[in-house]
Parts: structure tokens; sequence; C-alpha cells
């Protein structure tokens, strides 16, 4: 089932979701929640957040591994049907999803701009300000208002001013790889790239680049056009899949997997590497570590992956490897980083996906 | 369910509504409408602001009569329910009636939930709100006596701009609030002096009805309005369920526009919406038959703790001949519904006399 990615869900019980993926079971939305009541479960381990009136969790896959694990204990047992068990994976795998009868609200990033951009603009604070003057200078890329959306804080209206990013959503991939080369070459007094030094910070901040040493990071870093500022927020821009575009479709794959491997293989096809989950599909295989089989896919969930290596560019992988059986097809091998389940497990600190110089 | 006033409800169209009295009629709850969806209506001269993914109207009634008249006729086209006429005050109000109502945005609840955020966790404007909540506490009541309401309640706020809204629940508990405010010092509290409120009052204009001199005496003195760390807060005090002192059975005929003056006997719900003061030694200087008047009603902000025992008062306002179960009785009310779009609202008013 389709469902586009970057959308918000509240739940009849207070949750704030944001949904994870644009490919759903049939029972219900793929989300990672966001905000977590503190009624039910509380950890110290994660900051707290005062929204819709409630003191909230907000969940970090990067907090403290101890106290996050036992966070995500408690909330398997409080909240027990926002936990999906997945037929078509192994039952390791972690996956959080709403189901429809818990749905309370829906927020839609396209309606939400299209509303924005319909205020009168003195109407508007300054932060959102900002965002409609960003909004129309990208739509000089040739878009439309309906190509595009607003997300997160921005959407829900607790963002702060100077504080929070702006989270741009691109509906359809041709559409955002028009928007990432419009990007590319077009100059906007207000529109700044991170520096060397900026990237330097950000990466010194982030332990899941602790793979990178620091030129190399921010040469790959600063060649994605999917994050700047403008007019001093920060800038997010993400993509979203369309219903006929999806790299996968839930329910035609069983996955089964077969260890951690550590291996190398040349980018084919870049083009769903901006999605999340996004995927790399690759050639010319090796196995460094681990089961030693011809792997056709590198697929992953965490944005930091987006746009990272390019067509014809070796990388360099480790996370789990798992033999996928379509339901029409021959079984092939694919590697994934970044399933939930792996940032309670030492796979948050040994996976990850970097682009390696050609020999 | 108790609805109390200045709480939070949204109607099932998503219209948010500011709830405006204590006491209700049956199977309605008393509201201003405050943002409502523009996909559901386009109003006249009306700002509009991003909430929750949608473009809104922020809906209000301080606009000319024409305006006003033309946006009430528009709501009532588009929800009717809105507009109730009450046989009993021979008037109308806005409400929401009970079974329209969808979600109702519970203060005291948000309060309990703001106190326990870390205050690592916090903007300025959070933590200003805890420090004030903090300041109140000082005064003898308890922290489930406190609420936060609108965007405080809500988190749609902007640092620096919106006001801390606080709500004390009963009127002993409001008294003791607003009596503590009186004297508290604080680093981070700060009221407007004599001279700032000499400058608002040329600055705005604020009434043709207030001298300069009488216009300070009577503002100056109010500690329901002030700034912590920048941020201006308001204190409203609501009244619990078994404290109402309005009744909607009482039974209101309507029968001048008038100019009083009197004194203040008692002055003890003079903290809440809609709020009284009981007068003796009145006058009716114009527009009636010089009738005793018992009660100066006040639906209006403004006009909350505006005088104080023994203050000698001046108002205009609607006379009415109030009719209940036991007795009979003469009152003037300021500020109900109509007045924003008959003449009378622009001559309501109501002041403590400076000596």
């Amino acid at each position: 089932m389709h469902f586009y990615e970057s959308s918000i869900i509240t739940t009849k019980d207070g949750l704030h979701c944001q949904v994870y993926g644009n490919e759903h079971p049939i029972e219900g939305i793929l989300v990672k929640p966001k905000y977590i009541p503190t009624d039910k479960i509380e950890s110290d381990g994660l900051q707290y957040r005062f929204i819709s009136g409630k003191k909230m969790n907000r969940l970090n896959l990067w907090s403290d591994k101890k106290k996050l694990s036992k966070y995500i204990e408690d909330f398997k047992k409080s909240y027990p049907h926002y936990i999906l068990h997945s037929d078509l994976h192994c039952k390791d795998r972690l996956f959080f999803y709403v189901p429809i009868d818990k749905i309370e609200r829906i927020y839609y990033p396209r309606h939400g701009l299209k509303e924005l951009m319909s205020m009168p603009f003195t109407s508007l604070d300054d932060y959102l300000k900002n965002v409609h003057e960003f909004a129309t200078f990208l739509l000089g890329s040739g878009l439309k208002i309906k190509d595009l959306g607003i997300t997160y804080s921005t959407l829900m209206g607790h963002y702060m001013t100077n504080i929070s990013d702006i989270n741009i959503v691109v509906y359809g991939k041709e559409n955002f790889w028009k928007l990432m080369r419009y990007l590319e070459i077009v100059k906007h007094p207000k529109l700044a790239w991170k520096t060397n030094k900026q990237w330097i910070n950000f990466f010194n901040r982030r332990n899941r680049f602790n793979i990178f040493g620091n030129d190399k990071f921010v040469e790959l870093m600063s060649r994605k056009k999917s994050e700047g500022y403008f007019g001093g927020p920060l800038f997010v821009i993400f993509g979203a899949e369309k219903d006929d575009e999806t790299w996968h479709r839930w329910g035609t794959e069983k996955y089964s997997c077969h260890g951690i491997v550590k291996m190398q293989a040349i980018v084919e096809d870049d083009f769903s590497s901006i999605v999340r989950p996004g995927c790399y599909l690759v050639k010319d295989s090796k196995v460094i570590e681990g089961d030693d089989v011809k792997i056709d896919k590198v697929a992953f969930y965490s944005r930091d992956y987006c746009m990272l290596a390019k067509k014809d560019e070796t990388i360099e992988v480790c996370g789990m490897l798992e033999k996928v059986e379509p339901i029409n097809g021959e079984p092939y091998y694919r590697v994934v980083v970044g399933y939930f389940d792996a940032y309670i497990s030492d796979r948050r600190e040994k996976e990850y996906i970097k682009v390696i110089d050609n020999e | 369910m108790h609805f109390y006033e200045s709480t939070l409800i949204d109607t099932e169209e998503g219209i948010q509504c500011k709830v405006y009295a204590n006491s209700h009629p049956d199977g309605f709850v008393v509201v201003k409408p405050k943002y409502i969806p523009t996909e559901l209506a386009e109003f006249t001269k009306l700002k509009r602001r991003f909430i929750l993914e949608k473009c809104m109207t922020r809906f209000n009634l301080f606009n000319s009569k024409e305006v006003v008249e033309e946006n009430l006729k528009i709501l009532k086209e588009k929800f009717p329910y809105f507009l109730y006429n009450c046989d009993k005050h021979n008037n109308w109000f806005m409400v929401v009636p009970k079974e329209k109502i969808k979600t109702y945005h519970d203060p005291q609840k948000g309060v309990q939930e703001l106190m326990k955020v870390p205050d690592q966790d916090m903007d300025p404007y959070l933590k200003a709100t805890k420090g004030i909540i903090g300041l109140i506490l000082q005064s003898g009541i308890k922290l489930e006596d406190v609420g936060i309401s609108h965007s405080t309640l809500l988190g749609n706020y902007t640092p620096g701009k919106s006001d801390i809204d606080l709500l004390i629940f009963g009127k002993d508990n409001g008294w003791k609030v607003i009596k503590y405010m009186e004297t508290a010092e604080h680093p981070l509290l700060k009221w407007k002096t004599k001279e700032e409120w000499a400058k608002y009052y040329k600055d705005r204009i604020v009434s043709k009805q207030f001298s300069e001199e009488e216009y300070v005496f009577n503002m100056v003195r109010k500690k329901d309005d002030g700034f912590f760390d920048g941020n201006v807060f308001s204190i409203f005090v609501v009244e619990k369920e078994d404290e109402l002192w309005y009744n909607w059975e009482d039974e209101h005929t309507p029968l001048s526009t008038v100019k009083i003056r009197g004194k203040v006997l008692d002055d003890s719900n003079s903290h809440v919406r809609p709020g009284y003061y009981e007068l003796t030694e009145t006058e009716i200087v114009e527009g009636y038959d010089n009738v005793p008047i018992k009660k100066l009603v006040t639906w209006s902000r403004p006009f909350v703790l505006q005088a104080k025992k023994d203050d000698r008062v001046e108002a205009v306002g609607l006379l009415e001949k109030i009719k209940t179960k036991d007795e009979e009785y003469y009152q003037v009310v300021i500020g109900y519904y109509d007045t924003y779009t008959t003449e009378r609202g622009e001559k309501e008013y109501m002041k403590a006399l400076v000596d």
C-alpha cells in the first residue's frame, strides 16, 4: 500500500509519528514514533519536549544505547499495537507502525505547503515568511507547488524561530533530481551551503560517520544539494516516491537474514538513493567478511546515506545480508543498513555505507 | 463536565474556540470562535494564521460594526449553531452545542506536564512560563489549581510575541494569587509603571471615557497582566463548578442604555468572566428612571478587577431587570455579544473614580 513518506500522524493515544517509507503493509502505516507521551513510559536518556500540552520524549536512535534499548523494550510492552510483526522479514526485525484505527489525524506536507502559500505574506511570522520565500525560490526549478510539501515542526506549528530546520518534501523522484540539478547551479542572496568547517562540526557530532576521514566526509557531503541554509535556518530536502515509482512493493518479496557482511561493489544505479528506504543497485560485488554471495542491491533506512554515492562509484558497505525471494522472479541478495533493531545492537556502530576511491 | 472560562475546545469541523464563560446554558458552551480553517469559510478583514497544517482565520469581533455583522452573517450561514438566541436574556450569544465538541484541551493537565519537563529541554518562553508559575505557587495555592491555555498549552506560541496565559482555578485561589502578586518581587517580574501607562494612553488614545489620570489610576493597580522575563503574562481566574454565580434560568428584561454611578459594596466576583460588582448608593445619571442597581456585570475582560470594595465607580451599559426564583432587581451589563454590532458597544465602559 502506498502512503507518502514524511507525512505526520498523530495517534489516538497522543504519539506524534513520522511516516517512514512510501510502501506499507495493508494493516497500517510504517512510522518512526517521533514524540511519545511520558505518561506510560519515559526515559531520561532521551530529550524532552512540551508539545500539544504534553511532556513528550523525543525518540533519538543515537541516544545512550543501554537506555534506548530499555526504552524500546518498555515501548513494546506499553504500545504493543504499534509493533509490526512482519511475516516477510526475520523475527528480529523491528518495525513501528500505526494501525489504521489508531490514527487520530494525518498532517499532509503537500496540503500544509499549499495552505501556507495561500496565506497573505504579511500574516506570517519571520520563520514562516522565510519558508514561504524558500518555497517560492524552489519553484524556480520548474516544479509546481503540488510537487512540494513542508513537514515536521514547520507543518505542525511547533517550530522555533532561528532554531528549527525547514524540512521540504519533494514528491516524485524525477522531480527531486530536477531540483537537485537546479540547486547545483542557482544563486540566491539567502542561499548558503555548509562550509567545510560546518560539515566537520556536523561530522563530529554524528558518530554514525566515524568510518570516514574528515576530508572524504567533506568531499562527499559538499556535493549534496539537499541540505543548506536559507536566510539563516538549515533546510533539508527529502524525496518521496509516487505510487507508480516505488522501488519495492510491500508483500511482493520475502527476506531471510544471513548475518552481517562487509562488502564492496560498484554502483550501477543511484536513482532511488534519494528516498527512504533508499537503495543503490550494485554490480561486481565482492564480500570481504561474511557469506560469500553475489549482492545486487544495497538498501538503507537512514537518510544519511541518501545520495552518498553516484553511479560508477565504488562503495563499501557493512550491513545485514538478506536473501530476497520475490513472489515473481529470481531470488537475489541485498545488504540492508539501518533497520530500527540495528540501533539497539552492536550493528549501530558497525553498519555503514561509504564511498571508496576506485582503484 | 464543567467547561471553564478561557479554556480551548475544538469542534468536529476543526474550529478552535475559546470558552467565554464559566456558566453555560443547558447543552451548550458559551464561546468565541478563535481559529476557523479558511477552507471552511472566507471572512472579511480578518487576519490569518498558519496553524497545524492549515491556513486559519483568526476570528474576532474587534472590528467595525459593519464588518462584524458581515462576518457573523457568514458564520451563521456556514455554522448556524454558533448563534444562540436566548429567550431568558432577549439577547444572543455564541455557543457550541456539546455534541459538536471534538476535543477539550485540558489546561490543568498541561501545567502538570509542563512542570515535569527538565529546564534544559525548554526554550526561553517555556522557561518563563515555568518561572511565573513557580512565582504564583508562592501565593500558597497548589499546582493543581493552575492551568495554561491558548498557544502556551497548544505549543504554537511565538517566543517574544505570544502571551503566557495562566488560569487559576477557584475564586479564593484567584484572590490569593492576585493579592500575592500585588506585593510579589522577583528579578524577572515587571509591571507597567504609571509613566508607561500614561504613555500607552497617549500613544493608543485608548478611550474617550477616561482622562489620562483616571486611566493610569485604573490600570496601574491591576496585577493580572504583567511581564515575566520580557513575556507578557495574563492571569485568568475561573470558577469551579460549585461556585458559579451566574444563573442561565434568571429572566433578563433589557430596558435601556444607562450611565450610572455607585459605590462597590462587594468585589469578590469581579475577577471572573462574566464577573460582577455588587453596588450600593447607586444613581442612574442618564437613560432611565433612577432605580436602584444591585449589580454591575461585565463580560469584558478589560473591566475585570477594575474596581475595589468601597471604590466609587461610573459605568455605561445595558440596564436589565432581573427576575430570579427568589427576587427581582436591576443590573447593568457591559460587554454582551450584541455590543459588537450595536452603537452601545462604543458607549460602554466602567471606571473607578479617582478621589
